[in-house]
């Protein structure tokens, strides 16, 4: 291991984000000569997770380095910390912010990935509770208003008209016979679709179950749409409500999606960079790919080659060259169709324990809520796209106890859509904090990522052509993409060849010495 | 080894994350192999990839697993560690008692150790290959922690301390870090302090007994990392953090086992 350039390669991969990092575990086992580069000092790559001081020098780098990133306009907030008494910001490192808090749903193919793969018991994970809709109360103002997500919630509603019940009974039941159906079948092609048509989840509910208005915002929270109802494609909708419905209880009472503590997204890219590390696999940060060149086949029949130069001034030979267009040089890359949305981390002075009511009796105790801000609620049309706030407990690891972690997030990019969500976050405190509670630190930015299409089945597959890999861009979704996984599957496969045996993608037996009982 | 082979008793189990750090060829995969399989290969040949290793640890209240990664041969790019020490509880930072650069190295990982772990990180320093100093027998017991207490770095080693001011040179004593300057350093930082044999087993186990020991029992308890708040808030219903974990293992019917979830 003196220099890199002795090494034949048989992969180089570049970037440490979530694809990568699947892919690095996904390769763990090959016995393939893998290098595992990135240009950034930290892992993650788009899914890192960052302390204050962390999360500063990212912005610098984000904001210098413009177009090298899947990042834009980022910036940081700091409140002065004057103010007498209260809760303060803690030191830099009692924080772990993540870039990627998605939700994972308890269906979500990547848990079955991770346990075949053995390596989610060094992954922690955690209950997402409640889904919250913040809108004007009967006397005008605003309040939040716990989403009825299961059967047994919308029984033990308050809210509702035995009316309401009745129609959301029948639609969840409804989409249940649809899901059985569908299973029944075999195959994708299900008669949700075609039941369903080309209508918006507006037209949807109304014309077919005479939903009242005043569920539609809560129906399409469920779904995490990141378009308003009137814009949401019914089929996309209903395919995800099902999905959290079907979710619910696999894992544990009261709840269907899961956190992963410390970092999320970021935690689950480095079990899968120390498993290639395990498996023999190089790892060098702070290093990127400069440029790229084909060799032919040379003479002593050794095949074709890419011989790539590093930003560490080595020059080494690989058979493949893995990356996202961020981790690829520049005429490497292939043109980005990229949607961009507005995203802002906050740490509030309160721990907001309103909203992660233990949903179950002898269920977990939740760490993270859904707060849904309809269009309207933020004095918008009724038809502009909801503000998300994914909201995480301290329990989460990613800050210090008695405060919280507001993950904001709007499909409108830039200033209009940081304004939205800085309202949203200060409607939030107001009714569910006390009267001191404040935003003592918040990060700003544009995330660029894969089109958050209302449709759905548009599985973005790897870019292949003189094996370099081009990974699709991250998903902007809020809760994990699983067509993540057939990405990292088609890469595997492309590394793999003819030793790509479809039942062995990810399945490994545990290592000697780990975890013997 | 007795160490870690205790009884599967109800004693309250949790694991330790701890880092092994050092320059290469110091003996860290050996001081590891010698606490996980009491073993040692002489002239081991350097560690390709990154081991990771697990071992019990049997304390009086509670049994401590420890997850050991190791960034065997890969010291060169320095680019494991970062991933290493994120939420590690613990890290055992090596150097080579007859090889001054090597605790030159060591210090620049206690240094990067304080900047970037967590707050709470257990450091432990440790000079390997004492077998190849006149130290190598006498060191055996005067190392040795006093039973139930938690080591100071300076305990004990003032004694060896004394055997060593005047080195037998003839004796083939290829010594060349004073015990003393080691350990005054390690006083200094705030360090646990040993100085081992891998070859000979002389105080490896009571070093990773020693580090188990100084694991804050709070951070025992929400799992990894000291960064982060420990217990729960009061509005969350009082109680204890470890309810906020979910097991993969739950699904279906309850055959979950104990340690499924760690």
């Amino acid at each position: 291991m003196e220099s890199l350039a002795d090494t034949p390669w048989d992969v180089t991969i570049s970037g440490t984000g979530l694809a990568q990092s699947l892919l690095a575990l996904a390769l763990s086992r090959s016995g393939k000569n893998v290098l595992h580069v990135d240009k950034n000092p930290y892992y993650g790559g788009p899914e890192a997770a960052f302390s204050l001081q962390e999360a500063e020098e990212w912005v610098n780098r984000v904001n210098n380095e413009t177009g090298d990133h899947s990042f834009e306009d980022a910036s940081v907030w700091r409140g002065d910390g004057s103010s007498e008494g209260g809760t303060q910001l803690s030191a830099s490192r009692a924080y772990t912010l993540s870039l990627s808090p998605q939700l994972i749903y308890a269906r979500s193919q990547l848990i079955p990935t991770l346990v075949s793969s053995k390596v989610h018991r060094q992954l922690e994970f955690q209950a997402v509770g409640s889904w919250w809709i913040h809108r004007p109360g009967d006397s005008g103002d605003k309040r939040l208003y716990r989403v009825p997500g299961s059967r047994e919630d919308i029984f033990a509603d308050d809210m509702l008209s035995v009316k309401s019940k009745r129609t959301l009974m029948r639609f969840i039941r409804h989409i249940g016979q649809t899901q059985q159906s569908s299973d029944e079948a075999e195959g994708e092609g299900s008669s949700l679709e075609e039941e369903v048509g080309d209508v918006s989840l507006t037209e949807y509910l109304t014309s077919k179950f005479k939903v009242p208005d005043e569920l539609h915002t809560p129906l399409l929270s469920l779904c995490l749409s990141q378009a308003s109802p009137q814009q949401t494609s019914a089929q996309y909708a209903v395919s995800r409500i099902k999905r959290h419905l079907t979710s619910l209880g696999v894992y544990g009472s009261g709840f269907g999606s899961l956190t992963v503590k410390w970092g999320g997204g970021s935690e689950i890219s480095q079990v899968g960079c120390r498993a290639l590390a395990v498996g023999g696999g190089v790892y060098v940060l702070n290093t990127g790919i400069k440029s790229l060149s084909h060799l032919a086949e040379d003479s002593n029949g050794e095949g074709a080659r890419i011989q790539l130069s590093l930003s560490n001034e080595e020059v080494i030979k690989t058979k493949f060259v893995v990356g996202s267009n961020w981790d690829l040089p520049t005429s490497a890359r292939s043109s980005c169709d990229c949607d961009r949305v507005a995203r802002s981390i906050s740490v509030v002075s309160s721990s907001l324990g309103s909203l992660f009511p233990t949903t179950a009796e002898g269920g977990p105790v939740p760490v993270g809520a859904v707060v849904a801000f309809p269009g309207a609620a933020l004095g918008q049309a009724d038809d502009s796209p909801p503000v998300y706030i994914l909201v995480h407990s301290s329990e989460t690891g990613e800050c210090p106890t008695g405060q919280c972690v507001l993950y904001g997030s709007v499909s409108i990019s830039g200033s209009d859509g940081q304004a939205l969500i800085e309202s949203a976050v200060q409607q939030l405190l107001e009714s569910a904090a006390g009267p001191d509670a404040k935003v003592l630190w918040s990060l700003r930015y544009t995330q660029l990522g894969r089109a958050i299409g209302s449709e759905t089945g548009s599985v973005q597959s790897v870019n292949l052509a003189d094996r370099i890999v081009r990974l699709p861009p991250s998903s902007l979704d809020l809760a994990f993409d699983d067509s993540l996984i057939d990405t990292v599957k088609d890469a595997w496969q492309a590394i793999m060849g003819d030793d790509a045996i479809d039942h062995e993608f990810m399945t490994f037996e545990d290592r000697e010495g780990a975890y013997e009982e | 080894m007795s160490e870690s082979t205790g009884a599967n008793t109800a004693k309250p189990s949790s694991s330790v994350k701890l880092v092994l750090l050092g320059e290469a060829a110091v003996g860290k995969s050996s001081l590891v192999l010698r606490f996980v399989n009491n073993d040692f290969q002489e002239n081991k040949e350097p560690t390709i990839g990154a081991a990771f290793l697990t071992q019990k640890c049997s304390l009086p209240t509670r049994t401590i697993k420890f997850e050991i990664w190791d960034t065997a041969g890969q010291e060169r790019f320095a680019s494991l560690a970062p991933m290493y020490y994120r939420n590690a509880q613990a890290a055992l930072v090596v150097y080579d008692v007859t090889k001054p650069s090597s605790l030159t190295k060591a210090k620049h990982w206690v240094a990067e150790l304080q900047r970037q772990a967590s707050p709470g990180i257990v450091i432990a320093l440790v000079g390997n290959k004492l077998d190849l100093t006149n130290d190598a027998n006498e060191a055996a017991g005067e190392a040795q922690p006093e039973e139930g207490h938690e080591p100071s770095p300076a305990d004990g080693d003032e004694a060896t301390e004394e055997t060593q001011e005047e080195p037998d040179a003839s004796n083939g004593d290829a010594r060349k870090v004073p015990t003393r300057e080691a350990s005054a350093y390690a006083e200094e930082e705030g360090l646990l302090f040993f100085e081992t044999s891998a070859k000979t087993g002389v105080n490896v186990v009571d070093v990773f007994t020693a580090i188990a020991n100084a694991i804050p029992e709070s951070s025992l308890k929400s799992g990894r990392g000291a960064g982060a708040g420990t217990g729960q808030t009061s509005l969350s219903g009082g109680r204890p953090a470890e309810d906020s974990r979910v097991n993969l293992g739950e699904r279906g019917p309850a055959t979950a086992k104990e340690g499924c979830a760690c």
